[in-house]
């Protein structure tokens, strides 16, 4: 048991991602705001970035871009891969934010839409002035 | 020229997209023609690619010409696209389902959309798009990336009538979103464990180690991925957002994601079961396969159950596309190849059927103002709306002449092959609700019957269909 602690309280980066996971679960799923509903659609996102940058790290290990004599053509094959981190992490990260934004914006958008409709950014109460 | 006909494809709806606001904001009247005839090329492409790949076998795009998994053991860098039969297939069936639905919401839009029927041509071009784009990827990221842009362009185009349905479409956001972001964690959570993102890597990965179908990265991953995809192909637990956002969303929108959002999810789950998991693949000691089909088997009856219970048209419909999940599920988890083919028959088949259906819906509401199943009997003003919507239901019960038929014959085949009677008396049992569905007769003299197909499982399906044709009479002389 003392191990398993000591084991999760080593990587701390994921114990911020389950936190922040399930905390913007939570807000998503059980608060009656729309606008607080997307802040915690964008922590639950956002997590999920966090994991992906954190399994691409590497220790010790630089910016992929080939530095000094990597960087020679003819002496590219004798490379360590081990002295640069993983860039695709990286890649994917960007593409997902992308996405984020995207959905942040057409959210935010039919909230807006909503809000101009209904006077109110509560869902019980949207609902209860249709009724 | 042919090898690059799956770019082509996906860059005809994709480019036409992005030209559309650019021509329309000068020349309204030019957007729908653009469309249309942009879908149209796209379905001439379909046809062609499909004899390209019945003729020479498939094909894969390697994009940019990185190394792809044809360079297998060498680290495939690139994105790659599979058009193998199935992909080049389900491209006919959604190139002429997306041309149809475009050709057929023209006239209910147009007059309340105003200056926006601009937005709304490239928003449905988009979701053309990245619905191509899922059938086509061989890459669990470029996988994600489709699903979140078909599915944003879903949430606009559901939102447009305003009201109620901003409501609905809001929801379908949140939990469209939360689908996609469980992917997403399925995604990464395979990365870890394997370092790769294409498909065939992955599977070659998994047949070579098999200490990795064991490892709990892989099992949650591929559980996150399969809770991503329940979500966005609507399976019954997970199914909160479609029969509001079909039901809300404008008739000329209805048809296109009825027939199209739930199926191509689908297809993108039986991607990642056969082609990367493998048909026999397990958690812990269960079967996959096994969870696959009591969670299809339940979302038959259940969504057949539920079906039956509904007032409202549109949304009866809606929940009638809940069962048909979970049948195609029954089938495909058979684990053998007649129950995979009438699954992917019968995918397409429905396709097809939900289609028509809420084009049915839609034209019943708009020439007859029939909201309620109850009014359906207003449809004989018009005996070729009530005609098609016959033949429809006839299918939708598996009458033989039409296509539901080949497809729930095989799915049966195929339980009865595998030796399980519970999976068939599922289908029968969905069956015999889709008939009571559309037959308008009374729910209370329906129970007993039902116990009855259970226990009997097939041999009753002959009678049962001439029950149904009786019931059909019944109604159709009502």
């Amino acid at each position: 048991m003392l191990e398993l602690i000591e084991a999760a309280l080593q990587r701390p980066n994921y114990i911020a991602f389950v936190v922040l996971f399930l905390w913007g679960l939570f807000i998503m799923v059980t608060h009656p705001n729309m606008v607080k509903k997307l802040v915690g659609m964008y922590l639950l996102q956002t997590s999920i970035l966090l994991l992906l940058v954190t399994i691409g790290v590497k220790q010790d290990a630089t910016v992929p871009i080939l530095q000094g004599s990597d960087a020679v053509l003819s002496t590219a094959d004798q490379m360590t891969p081990a002295d640069y981190t993983n860039p695709l992490p990286h890649v994917l990260t960007l593409t997902a934010i992308v996405v984020q934004v995207a959905t942040l914006g057409v959210s935010l958008a039919l909230v807006t839409a909503l809000y101009r409709e209904y006077g109110s950014l509560d869902e019980d109460e949207i609902l209860q002035g249709i009724e | 020229m042919s090898y690059h006909l799956p770019v082509i494809l996906f860059l005809l709806p994709f480019a036409t997209a992005i030209c559309m606001p650019m021509v329309g904001s000068r020349r309204r009247r030019w957007c729908r023609p653009m469309a249309l005839t942009a879908v149209f090329a796209m379905c001439v492409a379909a046809v062609v690619n499909l004899w390209i790949v019945v003729e020479h076998g498939e094909t894969r795009y390697a994009f940019g010409g990185w190394p792809i998994s044809t360079s297998l053991p060498d680290a495939p860098l690139g994105i790659e696209w599979v058009n193998d039969g199935l992909a080049s297939v389900m491209l006919v069936a959604l190139s002429f389902l997306a041309w149809l639905c475009l050709f057929y919401g023209g006239p209910l839009t147009l007059q309340s959309l105003g200056a926006r029927e601009v937005l709304y041509y490239t928003l449905i071009l988009l979701l053309i798009s990245g619905l191509t784009g899922i059938v086509l990827a061989g890459d669990i990221f470029n996988v994600f990336v489709f699903l979140e842009v078909a599915a944003l362009s879903a949430y606009a185009l559901v939102g447009i009538p305003g009201g109620r349905a901003l409501i609905v479409a809001f929801r379908y956001l949140i939990l469209g979103t939360l689908g996609a972001s469980f992917y997403l964690l399925g995604v990464v959570f395979l990365y870890a464990s394997t370092g790769t993102l294409n498909m065939a890597d992955l599977a070659q990965q998994m047949a070579d180690k098999p200490e990795l179908m064991t490892s709990k990265a892989v099992i949650g991953g591929t559980t996150f991925m399969f809770i991503g995809f329940g979500i966005k192909m609507a399976l019954f637990p997970l199914h909160g957002w479609l029969p509001g956002a079909y039901t809300r969303a404008p008739d000329s929108i209805s048809p296109l994601l009825a027939a199209l959002m739930t199926k191509v999810a689908l297809y993108g789950w039986v991607r990642i079961m056969f082609w990367v998991l493998g048909a026999r693949a397990e958690i812990g000691q269960v079967h996959v396969l096994t969870l696959l089909g009591g969670l299809g088997a339940l979302a038959a009856v259940v969504g057949a159950l539920l079906a039956l219970s509904q007032e409202d048209v549109k949304r009866m419909f809606a929940y009638g596309g809940i069962s048909h999940v979970g049948l195609i599920l029954i089938g495909v988890s058979q684990g053998n190849s007649t129950g995979f083919a009438g699954s992917m028959f019968y995918l397409i088949n429905d396709a097809v059927m939900q289609a028509g259906l809420f084009f049915i819906a839609g034209a019943a509401i708009h020439q007859h103002g029939t909201r309620t199943v109850e009014d359906l009997s207003r449809l004989r003003q018009s005996p070729w709306l009530i005609g098609a919507l016959i033949v429809l239901a006839l299918s939708m019960i598996g009458i033989p002449p039409t296509g539901g038929f080949f497809g729930k014959w095989h799915i049966i085949l195929g339980a009865i092959e595998a030796g399980n009677y519970l999976a068939v008396a599922a289908v029968v049992v969905a069956t015999v609700r889709a008939l009571k569905m559309h037959g308008g007769v009374e729910i209370s003299d329906l129970g007993a019957e039902n116990v009855d197909a259970v226990r009997r499982g097939c041999v009753n399906l002959e009678r049962h269909l001439r029950n149904i044709q009786k019931y059909y009479l019944m109604w159709v002389e009502k």
